[in-house]
Protein backbone atom coordinates (compact mmCIF):
# COMPACT_ATOMS: atom_id res chain seq x y z
CA UNK A 1 0.00 0.00 0.00
CA UNK A 2 0.98 3.37 -0.82
CA UNK A 3 0.38 6.77 0.77
CA UNK A 4 1.77 10.23 0.68
CA UNK A 5 1.90 12.05 3.89
CA UNK A 6 -0.39 15.42 2.77
CA UNK A 7 1.81 18.35 4.27
CA UNK A 8 5.14 16.68 2.73
CA UNK A 9 7.52 19.67 2.32
CA UNK A 10 10.51 17.13 0.80
CA UNK A 11 10.88 14.21 -0.72
CA UNK A 12 12.60 12.78 2.62
CA UNK A 13 8.59 13.58 4.00
CA UNK A 14 7.04 11.34 1.24
CA UNK A 15 6.01 8.35 2.88
CA UNK A 16 5.96 5.74 0.41
CA UNK A 17 4.46 1.93 0.33
CA UNK A 18 8.38 0.64 1.89
CA UNK A 19 7.41 -2.95 0.79
CA UNK A 20 8.50 -3.81 -2.51
CA UNK A 21 5.40 -6.04 -4.74
CA UNK A 22 6.74 -9.03 -5.53
CA UNK A 23 5.00 -11.18 -8.77
CA UNK A 24 5.55 -12.16 -12.61
CA UNK A 25 4.07 -11.24 -15.39
CA UNK A 26 3.18 -14.29 -17.64
CA UNK A 27 5.06 -16.40 -15.63
CA UNK A 28 8.15 -13.78 -16.05
CA UNK A 29 9.30 -12.55 -12.25
CA UNK A 30 8.85 -8.49 -11.33
CA UNK A 31 9.73 -6.68 -8.41
CA UNK A 32 7.98 -3.69 -7.80
CA UNK A 33 9.71 -1.39 -5.44
CA UNK A 34 9.83 2.43 -3.92
CA UNK A 35 13.45 3.83 -5.25
CA UNK A 36 15.41 5.21 -2.57
CA UNK A 37 15.24 9.36 -2.09
CA UNK A 38 16.84 11.25 -4.85
CA UNK A 39 17.74 15.04 -5.22
CA UNK A 40 15.98 15.84 -8.53
CA UNK A 41 16.42 19.21 -10.41
CA UNK A 42 14.59 20.53 -13.28
CA UNK A 43 17.19 22.43 -15.89
CA UNK A 44 16.27 24.80 -18.50
CA UNK A 45 18.66 26.67 -20.63
CA UNK A 46 18.68 27.90 -24.68
CA UNK A 47 22.17 27.30 -24.71
CA UNK A 48 23.41 23.95 -23.22
CA UNK A 49 27.14 25.17 -22.78
CA UNK A 50 26.65 28.04 -20.72
CA UNK A 51 23.89 25.55 -18.31
CA UNK A 52 27.39 22.92 -18.27
CA UNK A 53 29.80 25.33 -17.60
CA UNK A 54 27.67 27.52 -14.94
CA UNK A 55 27.12 23.83 -13.20
CA UNK A 56 30.53 22.36 -13.75
CA UNK A 57 29.46 19.41 -15.26
CA UNK A 58 28.92 17.86 -18.48
CA UNK A 59 25.75 17.53 -20.25
CA UNK A 60 24.41 14.62 -22.07
CA UNK A 61 24.25 16.00 -25.48
CA UNK A 62 21.75 13.82 -27.54
CA UNK A 63 17.53 14.29 -26.69
CA UNK A 64 17.09 10.97 -24.77
CA UNK A 65 20.40 10.27 -23.42
CA UNK A 66 22.09 10.53 -19.98
CA UNK A 67 24.76 11.52 -18.15
CA UNK A 68 26.43 11.26 -14.64
CA UNK A 69 22.52 11.30 -14.03
CA UNK A 70 21.80 14.07 -15.89
CA UNK A 71 18.91 13.37 -18.86
CA UNK A 72 18.27 15.58 -21.44
CA UNK A 73 14.64 15.54 -22.17
CA UNK A 74 14.50 18.52 -24.57
CA UNK A 75 16.10 20.55 -26.76
CA UNK A 76 16.07 23.36 -23.86
CA UNK A 77 15.74 20.68 -21.02
CA UNK A 78 17.36 18.61 -18.71
CA UNK A 79 16.64 16.56 -15.76
CA UNK A 80 18.82 15.48 -12.78
CA UNK A 81 18.31 12.38 -10.77
CA UNK A 82 21.25 12.31 -8.43
CA UNK A 83 21.81 11.23 -4.77
CA UNK A 84 19.78 12.14 -2.40
CA UNK A 85 20.92 15.56 -0.58
CA UNK A 86 23.28 16.37 -3.43
CA UNK A 87 23.04 20.49 -3.72
CA UNK A 88 23.51 22.37 -7.38
CA UNK A 89 24.85 25.40 -7.58
CA UNK A 90 22.98 28.76 -6.94
CA UNK A 91 23.15 30.75 -10.13
CA UNK A 92 22.02 34.05 -10.63
CA UNK A 93 22.15 36.68 -13.25
CA UNK A 94 22.74 33.95 -16.03
CA UNK A 95 20.00 33.17 -19.00
CA UNK A 96 19.40 29.77 -17.60
CA UNK A 97 17.03 27.96 -14.78
CA UNK A 98 18.28 25.65 -12.50
CA UNK A 99 15.36 24.48 -9.62
CA UNK A 100 15.15 21.56 -7.38
CA UNK A 101 11.82 19.75 -7.66
CA UNK A 102 12.96 16.90 -5.55
CA UNK A 103 9.91 17.14 -3.87
CA UNK A 104 7.94 16.92 -7.27
CA UNK A 105 8.44 13.29 -7.90
CA UNK A 106 8.62 9.63 -6.50
CA UNK A 107 10.84 6.90 -8.18
CA UNK A 108 9.86 3.81 -8.39
CA UNK A 109 12.02 0.42 -9.40
CA UNK A 110 10.71 -2.39 -11.54
CA UNK A 111 13.10 -4.83 -12.46
CA UNK A 112 13.19 -8.57 -13.23
CA UNK A 113 12.63 -10.68 -16.38
CA UNK A 114 9.12 -9.42 -16.84
CA UNK A 115 9.75 -5.69 -15.86
CA UNK A 116 9.53 -4.41 -19.75
CA UNK A 117 6.10 -6.73 -19.67
CA UNK A 118 5.06 -4.60 -16.66
CA UNK A 119 5.43 -1.65 -18.49
CA UNK A 120 4.32 -2.52 -21.62
CA UNK A 121 1.13 -3.02 -20.24
CA UNK A 122 -0.17 0.98 -20.12
CA UNK A 123 3.21 2.21 -21.99
CA UNK A 124 2.81 2.36 -25.71
CA UNK A 125 6.95 3.27 -26.19
CA UNK A 126 8.91 0.71 -28.24
CA UNK A 127 10.57 -0.02 -24.66
CA UNK A 128 13.03 -2.44 -26.42
CA UNK A 129 15.03 0.37 -28.31
CA UNK A 130 15.51 1.80 -24.41
CA UNK A 131 18.81 0.88 -23.41
CA UNK A 132 20.05 1.70 -20.33
CA UNK A 133 21.96 5.10 -20.57
CA UNK A 134 18.73 6.58 -22.14
CA UNK A 135 15.78 8.19 -20.24
CA UNK A 136 12.61 9.51 -22.06
CA UNK A 137 9.39 11.19 -20.91
CA UNK A 138 6.49 9.28 -21.85
CA UNK A 139 2.87 8.04 -20.51
CA UNK A 140 1.52 5.38 -18.37
CA UNK A 141 -2.01 4.87 -19.69
CA UNK A 142 -2.84 8.71 -19.16
CA UNK A 143 -0.35 9.74 -16.56
CA UNK A 144 3.03 11.23 -17.46
CA UNK A 145 5.96 9.36 -16.17
CA UNK A 146 9.84 9.46 -16.79
CA UNK A 147 11.56 5.64 -17.60
CA UNK A 148 15.29 5.38 -16.77
CA UNK A 149 16.29 1.99 -18.05
CA UNK A 150 19.27 1.05 -15.39
CA UNK A 151 19.87 -2.73 -16.69
CA UNK A 152 18.82 -4.89 -19.65
CA UNK A 153 16.09 -5.67 -17.72
CA UNK A 154 15.67 -3.04 -14.66
CA UNK A 155 13.56 0.33 -15.26
CA UNK A 156 13.63 3.42 -12.90
CA UNK A 157 10.38 4.98 -13.53
CA UNK A 158 10.05 8.69 -12.42
CA UNK A 159 5.73 9.99 -11.81
CA UNK A 160 4.68 12.78 -9.82
CA UNK A 161 3.86 12.48 -6.75
CA UNK A 162 0.03 13.20 -6.72
CA UNK A 163 -0.22 10.01 -9.62
CA UNK A 164 2.20 8.02 -7.70
CA UNK A 165 -0.36 5.79 -5.82
CA UNK A 166 -2.31 5.29 -9.20
CA UNK A 167 0.55 4.18 -10.95
CA UNK A 168 1.76 2.19 -8.30
CA UNK A 169 -1.74 0.03 -8.17
CA UNK A 170 -1.70 -0.04 -12.00
CA UNK A 171 1.32 -1.67 -12.01
CA UNK A 172 0.58 -4.00 -9.23
CA UNK A 173 -1.97 -5.29 -10.67
CA UNK A 174 -0.46 -5.79 -13.96
CA UNK A 175 2.07 -7.83 -11.36
CA UNK A 176 0.35 -10.92 -9.88
CA UNK B 1 -1.77 3.60 -32.93
CA UNK B 2 -0.27 6.12 -34.76
CA UNK B 3 3.17 6.91 -34.74
CA UNK B 4 4.49 10.23 -34.64
CA UNK B 5 8.30 11.42 -35.86
CA UNK B 6 9.45 13.98 -33.63
CA UNK B 7 11.97 16.39 -35.19
CA UNK B 8 13.11 17.19 -32.03
CA UNK B 9 13.41 13.73 -30.75
CA UNK B 10 14.27 12.14 -34.08
CA UNK B 11 12.10 8.81 -33.19
CA UNK B 12 8.68 7.63 -33.81
CA UNK B 13 6.53 7.70 -30.93
CA UNK B 14 3.35 6.83 -29.68
CA UNK B 15 0.14 9.17 -30.99
CA UNK B 16 -0.90 9.87 -27.01
CA UNK B 17 2.58 11.51 -26.49
CA UNK B 18 1.29 14.04 -28.39
CA UNK B 19 -0.92 16.81 -28.72
CA UNK B 20 -3.15 19.00 -31.27
CA UNK B 21 -1.84 22.23 -31.81
CA UNK B 22 -4.32 23.71 -34.96
CA UNK B 23 -3.40 24.72 -38.59
CA UNK B 24 0.55 25.93 -38.72
CA UNK B 25 2.26 29.01 -40.10
CA UNK B 26 -0.05 31.63 -38.97
CA UNK B 27 1.82 34.52 -37.59
CA UNK B 28 0.26 36.55 -34.94
CA UNK B 29 -0.12 40.48 -36.32
CA UNK B 30 2.84 42.84 -34.97
CA UNK B 31 0.21 45.52 -34.58
CA UNK B 32 -3.64 44.35 -33.48
CA UNK B 33 -4.80 47.78 -33.24
CA UNK B 34 -4.31 48.49 -37.12
CA UNK B 35 -6.55 45.88 -37.86
CA UNK B 36 -9.50 46.19 -39.22
CA UNK B 37 -12.12 43.48 -37.12
CA UNK B 38 -12.47 41.67 -40.10
CA UNK B 39 -8.89 41.02 -40.38
CA UNK B 40 -8.73 40.11 -36.60
CA UNK B 41 -11.41 37.73 -37.47
CA UNK B 42 -9.28 36.17 -40.19
CA UNK B 43 -6.76 35.72 -37.87
CA UNK B 44 -8.64 34.38 -34.84
CA UNK B 45 -11.01 31.92 -36.53
CA UNK B 46 -10.79 31.25 -40.09
CA UNK B 47 -8.95 28.19 -40.59
CA UNK B 48 -8.12 26.47 -43.93
CA UNK B 49 -9.61 22.75 -43.16
CA UNK B 50 -8.46 21.05 -46.57
CA UNK B 51 -9.72 17.85 -47.53
CA UNK B 52 -6.40 16.29 -48.10
CA UNK B 53 -2.64 17.68 -46.82
CA UNK B 54 -2.84 20.37 -44.00
CA UNK B 55 0.34 21.66 -42.32
CA UNK B 56 -0.65 22.05 -38.52
CA UNK B 57 1.07 22.10 -35.36
CA UNK B 58 1.54 19.16 -33.24
CA UNK B 59 2.89 19.37 -29.29
CA UNK B 60 4.95 16.65 -28.23
CA UNK B 61 4.13 17.19 -25.02
CA UNK B 62 4.77 14.09 -22.78
CA UNK B 63 8.27 13.76 -24.77
CA UNK B 64 10.64 16.10 -25.39
CA UNK B 65 7.37 18.91 -24.89
CA UNK B 66 8.33 20.86 -27.54
CA UNK B 67 5.84 21.92 -30.44
CA UNK B 68 6.21 21.51 -34.26
CA UNK B 69 4.98 21.10 -37.12
CA UNK B 70 3.54 18.66 -39.81
CA UNK B 71 1.80 17.77 -42.73
CA UNK B 72 -1.11 15.56 -42.18
CA UNK B 73 -3.85 13.95 -44.92
CA UNK B 74 -7.35 14.93 -43.25
CA UNK B 75 -8.68 12.13 -45.26
CA UNK B 76 -6.70 8.97 -44.48
CA UNK B 77 -4.81 10.42 -41.34
CA UNK B 78 -1.55 9.96 -42.97
CA UNK B 79 1.65 12.27 -41.55
CA UNK B 80 3.58 12.96 -44.62
CA UNK B 81 6.28 14.74 -43.12
CA UNK B 82 7.48 16.85 -39.24
CA UNK B 83 9.40 19.37 -39.29
CA UNK B 84 10.90 21.54 -37.13
CA UNK B 85 9.02 25.11 -35.99
CA UNK B 86 10.53 28.12 -37.61
CA UNK B 87 11.31 25.90 -41.03
CA UNK B 88 9.48 26.59 -43.76
CA UNK B 89 6.68 24.03 -45.34
CA UNK B 90 8.88 21.42 -46.56
CA UNK B 91 6.33 20.00 -49.58
CA UNK B 92 6.16 23.33 -50.70
CA UNK B 93 1.95 23.26 -49.93
CA UNK B 94 -0.41 25.95 -48.82
CA UNK B 95 -3.04 25.58 -46.22
ZN1 LIG C 1 10.00 15.04 -29.12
Amino acid sequence: MLEIAPLAKSGADLAVGTKPHIGAIIGRPVTLSPAAPHSRWSLRARDPALLGSALGRALPDRIGTVLDGIARLGPDEWYALLEAGTALPVLTGLPVSVVDVSARALGFTVSGEGARLALERGCPLDLARLAPGSATRTVFETVEIQVWPTAPDAFHIEVWRSFAPWLWHALAEAIV
Amino acid sequence: MILIHCPYCEQDRPEIEFTYGGQAHIARPHDPAALTDREWETYLYIRANPRGLHAERWRHIHGCARFFNAVRDTVTDRFTVTYKTGEARPDGGVA
